[in-house]
């Protein structure tokens, strides 16, 4: 190969990874230097640098890539500060929340099939999207959080940081963990077992079906549900109290509530229960029983939010009041 | 324990992390002459600070695109080359960095007159 082949062959490949509108400038610059650099070795040694001589010239200038990666803009997904709260919740979701989901959730299948290994393929062959799933959307989240945290990060008061908390919250510390690790349990849940799911069929024939409002009410219920764990990530991570923290609890009390009462409000059933070995009139026992648990859980859920509103909203008036010091410890 | 490897890593880290300032120090310095890329390599290397192609190239353009420096594209010996010198932002800017070097530099050489283990007012 001749070494003007070489060369040319060398810089085109140089092209490929430069930014496509300084390419051409970067280029012209790049073999100038080249080509000076090459004149210089022949003058020194009085002849034309050979092939090999200018294969070890170009090995020592750099890979293409590692040549162009010098002209790209330094680009990120994650602000390196946030990695470890990153890898902290990659780690927390992963092995302490979809970890045991997914096994519970194929312990029964795969024991009672008579083929464990043909059952337990089946369930990875199905659920092998969920980690990467849960994986897309932390990473999607913390992005967001990198991208956008300039606008507020730099707008800030020393006299507006949350106050030290008067005695250490060990309890609330605790309650926002759990808070935050149950929430991201629900979440995976939602996101991977319920994802486009109108009923489950078991190996013996029985099904639960899903009314569609589950479907409808989809992609709230599973918004709602990250907000939650997130907000409680957050009390975890900076417990002290301050009023966004309320007024987004208040915010999402508020959504909690709506959902309940439109799941509420449905006339029919939330399930329907079938199977191959059920009697009709079982059948019809073991769904008025299961829709009556629901509907008392349905009944449960504005009342005990409504406590929250209730606790949220006195936080916020006292703190309005300057009573801060009783409610530094809560969230 | 430290091997000689994790130091000499630790090493390689601190030592480009102190040149990478001196360089763009070093750089403006030497475009109060106009020149272009390989000269400045050469130039540069000739007074004992060298300084490869992947490192220079893309801080020339940092540097210009920063209003530090000039350039423009014009024939030499046959070819084609880019010229670069500093700009009047560029020297204001080189003239602060420099006795913010010195300031550093007389800094430092007071710290390290200062035997290990001694402070300022023992010595006095």
């Amino acid at each position: 190969m001749s070494n003007s082949e070489l060369i040319e062959r060398y810089l085109n490949a140089v092209k490929l990874w430069l930014p496509r509108k300084q390419q051409m400038d970067i280029l012209a610059e790049l073999s100038e230097d080249l080509h000076s650099q090459i004149e210089d070795r022949e003058s020194a040694a009085s002849r034309p640098l050979n092939e090999d001589e200018l294969v070890a010239l170009l090995k020592q200038r750099g890979s293409p890539m590692r040549i162009a990666s010098g002209y790209i803009p330094e680009q990120r997904l994650i602000n390196p500060a946030m990695l470890p709260i990153y890898w902290m919740v990659l780690r927390i979701v992963l092995l302490w929340v979809l970890a045991p989901i997914l096994v519970t959730v194929s312990f029964g299948p795969i024991f009672r099939s008579g083929h464990p290994l043909m059952a337990f393929m089946r369930f990875m062959a199905a659920s092998w999207q969920a980690p990467f799933f849960v994986i897309g959307i932390i990473t999607t989240i913390f992005f967001l959080l990198d991208r956008y945290q300039d606008q507020w990060v730099d707008r800030w008061d020393p006299r507006k940081l949350p106050r030290v908390p008067a005695s250490h919250p060990q309890m609330q510390w605790y309650n926002d963990f759990a808070g935050f690790a149950f929430g991201m349990a629900a979440f995976t849940f939602w996101a991977v077992i319920m994802r486009h799911r109108s009923e489950f069929v078991f190996d013996t024939g029985f099904r639960i079906g899903l009314a569609p409002i589950w479907g409808q009410l989809y992609w709230l219920i599973l918004a709602l549900m990250l907000m939650r764990a997130l907000v409680n990530l957050y009390c975890f991570v900076r417990p002290a109290w301050n009023a966004a923290r309320s007024w987004i609890r208040l915010a999402l009390d508020g959504v909690e509530i709506v959902i309940a009462l439109l799941l509420l409000l449905r006339v029919a059933n939330w399930v329907d229960i079938a199977g191959p070995n059920v009697a009709p009139t079982d059948a019809a026992k073991l769904v008025q029983l299961v829709n009556g648990m629901m509907q008392v859980s349905l009944i449960l859920i504005p009342v005990i939010t409504a406590f929250d509103v209730y606790r949220q909203g006195r936080l916020l008036r006292r703190a309005k009041n300057g009573q801060s010091a009783p409610i530094l410890t809560l969230s | 324990m430290h091997t000689n490897g994790t130091n000499s890593g630790q090493f390689e880290n601190l030592r480009l992390e102190l040149r990478r300032g001196c360089l763009a120090v070093a750089v403006l310095g030497q475009l109060r002459t106009e020149l272009y890329g390989y000269a400045i390599r050469k130039a540069l290397s000739e007074q004992g600070l060298a300084i490869d192609e992947n490192t220079l190239y893309p801080l020339l353009r940092r540097l210009e695109s920063q209003g530090l420096l000039v350039s423009q594209w014009r024939e030499e010996d046959k070819r084609n080359k880019r010229f670069y010198r500093i700009s009047p932002v560029g020297e204001e800017v080189l003239a602060s960095l420099l006795a913010e070097w010195r300031q550093m530099n007389s800094a430092l050489e007071r710290i390290l007159a200062v035997p290990a283990g001694k402070t300022e007012e023992q010595i006095q």
